[in-house]
């Protein structure tokens, strides 16, 4: 089974979208909560928790106990996505005689707890768990609280009680976002150690720093601490955590308030505020353009491919992106399914295999098994009912669907019909079989086209840009419409990996910053372009910004 | 000699009884589960009883989960702490939660050492303000009883009826003032002695001295209606109104503060459908202090909770009214 990974982040990049319909519309709220814990919603709601929209009071279900319950709008929006009512009702957020009331309300199909007075979840859970144990049910039982949330001490009640009752039937998240309501936690009331100057990254670079784990430990808990926006990582944990008996078990999720949305990210003027609508159009863009990272490893030692993998890994790849190539399709040869069964144990990072391989069809299932996550398979060996076999496999072992074509391929007209349905579409912008060539620059023109083209049919996966992509091109890609993007020599072949990667990362925060300002200038010229620039107060985006929106004539 | 019976021990043992028959009947504790007498239950339904230890947020907290997926917890301790301890975590977790028509959680509140009588632990442990904090929460039924014949017959009954309900107990052993025949029924008060000049309405131990207030002023030819308004929410308010038509007076009591507690929701009542005088009987908005049992009846005299004092609010009442 595959990670599910696009199933996921395409629902959580919906739900934060609806966050922010909701709130504009409400003309309050808390986006920066609901957007600290985004990832950990989406993989409860669209991977583990088993509930039935249509009849919410299912007694088999598994339970969601929101209990920072401020961040209802995060719990609303994936209530919408996942169906327990239309969409279009986020917008009646906070208003009167809506079901969707400032804090998670029973009247909300799907709300498990009426939260909002902070410290009461826990003690909660403990009493759904209870039951559940008298009657012998096996649902689990998933609470989300908050590190403000942790300054009340029914919390460190309800530690003891779990732990006394032995309730494995709960797995809490901690979304340790850093930020409560007046301040930074840990000037507010230290979690960990308390903070010394306005650095909050400070706290997120040294592990030695962080105690709160250490606290629930000390309560008898098994305690998981991860990265709360990597997927992969969340599932790691929830695995787990489910698998753990005998004692309850909690997620220390370190997470970015308002994650996602750059001027609200980490400031703490964004918990409990909702964006002004004219800025609804730009937040939204800015959330369909998050972008990841995929090394190539095969630029690498093909002698030792693990070690290629842990540089990745110890890079901060988002994907480790494995180019499959069986000497027919290309006339090189890589590795098969083999290897990658032999490399999946080295990391949870999602592998998005790329298959250069002839007859896909016949091979696929062989990669799944490998512990693939994304598979992308090339249109030139696939037609309509191959496709569709490769398509159907990989979606019920929840392995990610992708469709590639090669420098010289349009997309052939057989494949418009998955476009909706498709998670990653990989434009090559080098002829496959080797490692290190230069980027075909009519690759540019041609993503642009396709982006155009897949936006129009309902294409809600990311374009992959993959071949000789590097630092130079980066950021045109980017604007050409690409999300994801593969870097064989240009990452693996260096000697600082992270760096590297770190680098890419700039530039491509750089194009989206100039794709956004740009944005606010056709929306509403220099006058919404300097507002949108005076919202990033934390760090030093703003001069950045500034530095854009003067080159592009803007002010 | 009136009997002396233990409400807390009819508690204990009217649970060992409803948990026999139904089975989502379950028990939680805070370290006082052998002063509540639930410990028996715990014995016999080891897998539907809790102790929390001495944490009634978490307690009163878990105890709405529970009843959140169906169980009927019996959530007990202490009246200073409970309501005390956890005001916000019974409006957020057990009285707000609504749904399907059913308003609130299942939740049975009930505690004992209720009032001045606690005695020699002091004022810090007599809870004199709980009428007042459990009956303005919204779909919070508010029950207290008068003898352990109907703390017997309540316990039974809420546990039959949906809802969040606070039922206070006594610390000390009180006189049945009911027969065990008496039959119960929330929002309806129980007519003890008929009479035409005043009427006496009381709940808690107070209704005995109700009780005896009426048989003495009977000897000075003044005739009381004697009511045991146990039911303080939902309250009885056609009876109040017919009270006040037929006998012109109300006099309250209870072991409770004045402001905002039994006397107040009864002259609320009054006050909207046939204004009579009141006078309420009751701790006049100031803390106790300790008392050993042999001296509880004098912190009550200090008090003005009599049954002496019941009456001359009477002849009070009915000097001023002519």
């Amino acid at each position: 089974m595959g990670l599910n990974y696009y199933h996921i982040l395409k629902r959580v990049r919906e739900a934060r979208k609806l966050v922010i319909r909701g709130t504009t519309s409400a003309g309050s709220g808390h986006p920066g909560g609901s957007f600290s814990m985004a990832e950990m919603m989406g993989c409860m709601y669209y991977k583990y928790l088993r509930y039935d929209p249509k009849n919410p009071l299912w007694p088999d279900r598994d339970r969601l106990v929101l209990s920072k319950g401020h961040a209802s709008p995060g719990l609303f929006s994936n209530l919408a996505v996942a169906g327990y009512f239309d969409k279009s009702e986020i917008e009646s957020l906070r208003k009167f005689e809506s079901i969707l009331q400032g804090h998670p309300d029973y009247k909300c199909p799907g709300v498990e707890f009426c939260g909002g007075s902070l410290g009461l979840g826990l003690s909660f859970s403990i009493g759904i768990a209870l039951a559940a144990r008298i009657d012998d049910k096996k649902h689990h039982i998933y609470t989300i609280i908050g590190d403000g949330e942790s300054d009340e001490g029914q919390v460190w009640e309800a530690a003891m009680a779990a732990s006394k009752f032995k309730l494995d039937n709960i797995t809490v998240f901690l979304d340790r976002n850093f930020i409560q309501q007046d301040d930074y936690t840990e000037r507010v009331m230290p979690l960990d150690e308390e903070l010394i100057g306005d650095d909050i990254s400070e706290m997120w670079k040294n592990a030695a720093r962080w105690k709160v784990g250490d606290k629930w430990r000390s309560f008898g808990w098994n305690v998981l601490e991860i990265d709360g926006h990597r997927i992969e990582q969340i599932v790691k944990a929830v695995n787990s955590a489910l698998q753990t008996k005998g004692t309850p078990s909690i997620i220390v999720a370190r997470t970015i308030k308002g994650k996602s949305v750059e001027h609200m990210e980490d400031n703490p003027k964004w918990h409990g505020v909702a964006p002004n609508p004219q800025f609804s159009p730009i937040i939204e863009l800015e959330i369909d353009c998050q972008f990841l990272t995929a090394p190539s490893i095969i630029a690498g030692d093909m002698a030792n491919l693990e070690n290629e993998v842990k540089r990745a890994v110890h890079g901060r790849a988002d994907f480790i992106h494995l180019d499959v190539m069986d000497g027919m399709f290309v006339p090189n040869k890589t590795f098969d399914h083999e290897k990658i069964r032999q490399l999946r144990p080295v990391t949870q990072i999602p592998f998005d295999g790329h298959l250069m391989i002839n007859e896909p069809v016949k091979k696929v299932k062989n990669y799944v098994d490998a512990g693939c996550d994304i598979i992308t398979v090339h249109a030139e060996v696939c037609d309509e009912s191959s496709f569709g076999e490769i398509h159907d496999v990989l979606r019920s072992n929840e392995v990610s669907v992708g469709l590639a074509i090669n420098p010289e391929t349009e997309l052939p007209s057989w494949a418009e019909r998955f476009i909706p349905d498709l998670d990653q579409f990989i434009v090559m912008s080098v002829v496959p079989g080797k490692s290190g060539q230069k980027y075909i620059e009519s690759t540019h023109e041609k993503t642009q086209k396709i982006a155009k083209f897949l936006a129009e049919r309902k294409f809600e996966g990311l374009i992959e840009a993959d071949g000789g992509v590097d630092l130079s091109n980066v950021e045109s890609c980017f604007l050409d419409g690409a999300r994801v993007f593969v870097g064989g020599s240009a990452i693996i072949e260096q000697k600082d990996v992270r760096g590297t990667i770190a680098e890419f990362r700039k530039r491509l925060m750089h194009a989206r910053r100039k794709l956004l300002i740009h944005k606010a200038y056709s929306l509403g010229g220099t006058e919404l372009v300097n507002k949108w620039i005076d919202l990033h107060e934390v760090g030093k985006k703003k001069l950045e910004l500034l530095q854009i929106a003067k080159e592009a004539g803007f002010v | 000699m009136t009997e002396m019976t233990d409400m807390r021990t009819v508690y204990g043992e009217t649970l060992i009884k409803i948990g026999e028959e139904n089975p989502n009947v379950v028990v939680v504790g805070a370290d006082t589960t052998d002063s509540l007498k639930t410990r028996p239950f715990g014995k016999k339904f080891p897998n539907r009883f809790f102790n929390i230890g001495i944490a009634e947020a978490n307690l009163i907290t878990i105890a709405a989960g529970l009843a959140n997926e169906g169980k009927i917890p019996f959530a007990s301790t202490y009246a200073v702490f409970l309501p005390g301890r956890c005001v916000d975590q019974i409006r957020n977790a057990i009285a707000y939660p609504s749904r399907n028509g059913q308003n609130g959680l299942n939740v049975k509140m009930v505690v004992s050492h209720g009032g001045l009588t606690v005695g020699a632990d002091g004022g810090s442990h007599q809870q004199i303000e709980d009428i007042a904090i459990m009956r303005v929460i919204p779909n919070i039924k508010v029950l207290i009883p008068a003898d352990a014949v109907a703390v017997e017959k309540l316990i039974r009954l809420i546990s039959q009826v949906h809802g969040p309900f606070y039922m206070r107990m006594a610390r000390s052993k009180t006189p049945l003032v009911h027969s065990r025949e008496q039959e119960f029924e929330i929002g309806k008060g129980i007519i003890l002695r008929d009479g035409s000049d005043c009427t006496i309405a009381s709940c808690g131990i107070t209704v005995k001295m109700a009780l005896e207030a009426a048989d003495s002023l009977k000897q000075e030819g003044i005739s009381c209606k004697v009511i045991d308004l146990f039911s303080i929410k939902p309250i009885d308010a056609s009876l109040i109104e017919k009270a006040a038509r037929e006998t012109g007076g109300i006099v309250t009591s209870e072991e409770h503060n004045i402001l905002a507690g039994f006397g107040s929701a009864v002259s609320e009542v009054v006050s909207e459908t046939y204004p009579v005088p009141m006078r309420r009987i009751g701790v006049r908005d100031q803390f106790g202090e300790s008392a050993r049992d042999s001296e509880i009846s004098l912190l009550l005299q200090k008090h003005g909770i009599t049954s002496i004092h019941i009456a001359n609010a009477v002849k009070d009442i009915r000097s001023k009214t002519r």
